[in-house]
């Protein structure tokens, strides 16, 4: 019995050939065995390898097995397809190649090939049907692995020898470039499926290295466009076939859009937070400014208020002197008591003004209407800037009327004025406006509260100031103008009182057109007055005599304003702390009617000393000196209920007539 | 008129359908062999049924624009056309398979026609009249000739009885001189063509099952 496949005598030589040829090669590759069918004898034999392999005796396979034999071990999925396969090949079918999963004796399954070929005789009849099997487990298992790899993966891949027209591709391959799926495909077709514009996939020119590159595609299924990678190697020619360039696809859609939303969010971050830099910026700045101006005030109350006090006793003495001196004396000696009286006098002007920028002077607001404030000042205005200076007005017809110290915004619009007219040399065009003004929500870092306002402003043709000037224009002694001409304190002052008052300030300016310096001030509720600080005018002098307690610490303010006051009459009890004048309060003999007292002190202050004496004494007539009110100021520097205040430095002249109008008001004790 | 717009084909009818066409191009490399003298083999691994738009891509995308085809139609038990494509720069590699390497190439391209009809011609008798044997029932065929184009034209080229139709496409692997050349045998059919040829391949199935081996 024949073992190997052989065709029967007669048969075609080159067809022997090729059937040992094919013996040869498939042996090599792994067979697991032959098969020889005889059709006539209705008999099916295997050689031993192919029985072992079914776990069928070798002895019973050589000797001749019932044809069905064949199918026996064929899975029953793959059965029906290979028993119409061995039809076709009995009915004239050349070519037997399939492949099918065979069960093995020890229950496991196996892939096998099988490529047989059937053999006919003279008539045309199947005479002889061989073959042989080959074990394509492992083969099939790799390529199961790489057609799920590339399914799940998204992947598909390519081979393709540049020259050739067509490669071949996986179906994924296919699937993931929108064409029907085939194994092997037209170069043109792949290409053609890229944009417009873009390289080709599949490179027909021979190239070294197979680099990585991206692709835009429109799907020829759907027309949609989608973005794909290729990646992948050229393996060298090893058989005359030409370096084959070998690789993958896979789609990138997804990634190209995620990273040009995530370009186009960093573009909007880094501008975002270069916003949000240049806004904290700002804040700092302005808190910088806020904090430096603060610390500046800090400073200059304190030292105005030590000089006041020294300035009090200077004035008061020179005063004194001055009368005491009286119309027959030296003409010299009265020049320099003069003297020294201006000047002492000039430097109680600069602590106030000192004090006004510290926003520590003590403001007396009264409800005003500006534009016939600024009406009011106009001779003032007119002989302060020259003739050669035009000043023009404009209020708004329904102006409200705002809550402030009208000696202080009178003092505060000279300021202004006078600086304009610095800044245009003495000729030029002044515009003062007023208008209302409502401020929405205030914005982060601002002070200023939301609510109504009156803005005024003055706006000048002069030289104008840069940025730089502008930003430390408040700044106290800080001025662009020469030695000599001006201490650098207007504007400071201004800021001060505008702040104290609960407003802002601010500046505009262009150089070499003009400047605009505009006050915003909180509107009152209450109609404006009509009339102007009452001024103390003449000698004013008690009317009758009356008890003043002095509390002062200090001893020479203290006897300066007894002094002064013993000279017109009234009793003077002097303390020169708390406790003590609350002993003397407490004594029933003399009845003190008035209380004055100063607020700074140490241990018990003077607004202590106040409550506790109001608690004997509850209509006590209080009036505090001070040259540092600040505990006594209430809100926005007005002063608190039943406060009367006397700023240091006085004159003896200012303190006997504040103390007569007191106790002229007062009830007698 | 038949309510369903698409037919389909099971894996087994499939298979059925390969089988039949093997028989038949098995019958054609015989006679080729007999006309070049040489070793032909000739075979076809699997079927698809497609739809004539599907067909028509996948032709382009296999072969490009540029195909030849030798086409002829038939009528019986079921009509249709059928056609042979290979892309045009295969086409010439199949006739000097067909010719032998003694031929210049200018003889070669003089003769290109008349072989490829020629094979043509033997490849698709061969499968038709086999598929009628097999299946048992009578065909007739035109005669055949030569067409160029890309996929679209010559899918539309076939009549067909008026409705859409499908294709029966084939891949025929053609190894002659060893070389594997790569071809397509597409068939078109109108649906009531499908449905009889259904019925014959069952018929066939049926038989192979069952018989005695």
């Amino acid at each position: 019995m024949n073992l190997q496949a052989s065709p029967p005598a007669g048969a075609d030589e080159p067809l022997r050939e090729l059937q040992d040829r094919l013996d040869l090669s498939l042996k090599a590759a792994g067979a697991v065995g032959s098969w020889e069918w005889d059709v006539p004898g209705h008999r099916l034999y295997f050689d031993a390898r192919l029985a072992t392999f079914q776990g069928i005796d070798p002895g019973e396979a050589a000797a001749g097995l019932p044809v069905g034999r064949f199918f026996t071990a064929i899975h029953g999925d793959d059965a029906p397809r290979i028993r119409i396969a061995v039809g076709g090949m009995l009915r004239g079918a050349e070519v037997f190649f399939k492949s099918y999963r065979m069960l093995g004796p020890d229950g496991r399954t196996r892939w096998v090939e099988a490529h047989g070929r059937c053999l006919f005789d003279d008539a045309d009849q199947p005479e002889r049907f061989t073959g042989v099997l080959v074990d394509i487990t492992a083969r099939q298992r790799i390529e199961e692995r790489l057609r799920i790899a590339q399914s799940a993966g998204g992947v598909g891949t390519f081979e393709y020898v540049p020259g050739l027209g067509t490669a071949t591709v996986s179906e994924q391959f296919c699937r993931l470039l929108g064409m029907e799926p085939a194994p092997v495909v037209a170069v043109a077709a792949v290409n053609g499926v890229i944009a417009p514009g873009e390289r080709p996939l599949l490179e027909s020119r021979p190239v070294r290295v197979l680099g990585d590159a991206e692709y835009r595609i429109v799907r020829p299924d759907s027309g949609e466009q989608r973005w794909i990678a290729r990646r992948g190697e050229v393996m060298p020619d090893t058989d005359g076939s030409g370096a084959r360039q070998i690789g993958v696809i896979f789609d990138i859609t997804d990634l190209k859009r995620t990273q040009g939303e995530l370009n186009e969010l960093n573009r909007n971050l880094e501008s975002r937070v270069e916003q949000e830099i240049l806004n904290r910026q700002q804040i700092e700045e302005r808190l910088r400014q806020s904090q430096k101006m603060e610390a500046i005030g800090q400073l200059t109350g304190g030292i105005a208020h030590d000089f006041n006090n020294l300035l009090t006793v200077i004035i008061g003495n020179v005063d004194l002197a001055r009368r005491r001196l009286g119309a027959g004396a030296d003409e010299r000696v009265e020049r320099a008591l003069a003297n020294a009286l201006k000047s002492s006098e000039r430097a109680a002007g600069l602590t106030q003004r000192l004090l006004a920028f510290s926003r520590r002077q003590p403001l007396e607001p009264r409800a005003v209407n500006v534009g016939r404030l600024v009406g009011g000042m106009f001779d003032l205005l007119n002989r302060s800037l020259g003739e050669q200076i035009e000043i023009r007005t404009s209020f708004a017809p329904d102006l409200w009327s705002v809550e402030v110290d009208t000696n202080q915004l009178e003092s505060a619009i000279l300021n202004l004025a006078v600086n304009a007219r610095d800044a245009m040399g003495w000729q030029g065009l002044v515009t003062i406006r007023a208008e209302n003004r409502t401020i929405p929500e205030a914005g982060e870092g601002d002070e200023l509260r939301a609510g109504d306002y009156v803005a005024l402003s003055v706006t000048d043709t002069g030289h104008g100031m840069p940025a730089d000037v502008v930003k430390r224009a408040f700044e106290p002694f800080f001025t662009t103008k020469e030695v000599g001409k001006g201490t650098g304190l207007g504007l400071s002052m201004v800021f001060g009182f505008v702040r104290q008052s609960g407003g802002d300030v601010a500046i505009t300016s262009v150089p070499g057109q003009g400047t605009t310096v505009e006050l915003l001030l909180p509107r009152s509720a209450a109609p404006a007055g009509e009339g102007a600080v009452t001024e103390v005018a003449g000698d004013p002098r008690p009317e009758r005599s009356a008890t003043v307690l002095i509390v002062e610490d200090d001893a020479d303010v203290r006897a300066f304003a007894a002094d002064g006051l013993r000279e017109v009459g009234l009793n003077v009890l002097e303390a020169g702390s708390g406790d003590e004048a609350l002993r003397l309060l407490d004594q029933p003999e003399p009845a003190i009617d008035l209380l004055l007292t100063d607020v700074v002190m140490p241990g018990m202050t003077g607004r202590d000393l106040v409550d506790q004496a109001r608690q004997r004494r509850p209509d006590l007539p209080v009036l505090y000196m001070s040259g540092y009110p600040g505990e006594v100021i209430a809100e926005n520097g007005r002063l608190g209920p039943g406060v009367v205040l006397l700023s240091k430095p006085f004159t003896m002249q200012a303190l006997v007539a504040r103390v007569a109008e007191m106790l002229e008001r007062a009830e007698p004790a | 008129m038949s309510a369903i717009d698409t037919i389909e084909l099971s894996e087994l009818e499939k298979d059925a359908l390969t089988e039949v066409v093997n028989i038949g191009v098995s019958r054609a490399a015989l006679s080729l062999r007999r006309m070049i003298g040489e070793h032909v083999l000739l075979s076809v691994p699997s079927v698809e049924v497609l739809s004539r738009q599907r067909a028509a891509t996948l032709l382009v995308q296999q072969g490009g624009d540029q195909l030849v085809a030798i086409k002829q139609s038939f009528t019986g038990a079921f009509s249709g056309g059928a056609m042979l494509i290979f892309p045009q720069a295969r086409s010439l590699e199949l006739v000097r398979a067909v010719t032998g390497p003694e031929m210049s190439h200018d003889e070669i391209v003089e003769m290109e026609q008349e072989a490829l009809t020629e094979t043509g011609n033997v490849i698709l008798n061969s499968c038709l009249a086999t598929m009628a044997n097999m299946l048992k029932r009578p065909l007739t065929m035109s005669i055949p000739h030569l067409v160029k184009g890309d996929g679209s034209d010559l899918l539309d080229q076939v009549d067909d009885e008026g409705d859409v139709g499908l294709v029966l496409f084939l891949y025929i692997t053609f190894t002659v001189r060893e070389r594997d050349l790569r071809g397509y045998i597409a068939m078109m059919m109108n649906m009531s063509s499908l449905l009889a040829l259904k019925e014959l391949l069952n018929a066939f199935i049926d038989e192979t099952m069952s018989e005695e081996l």
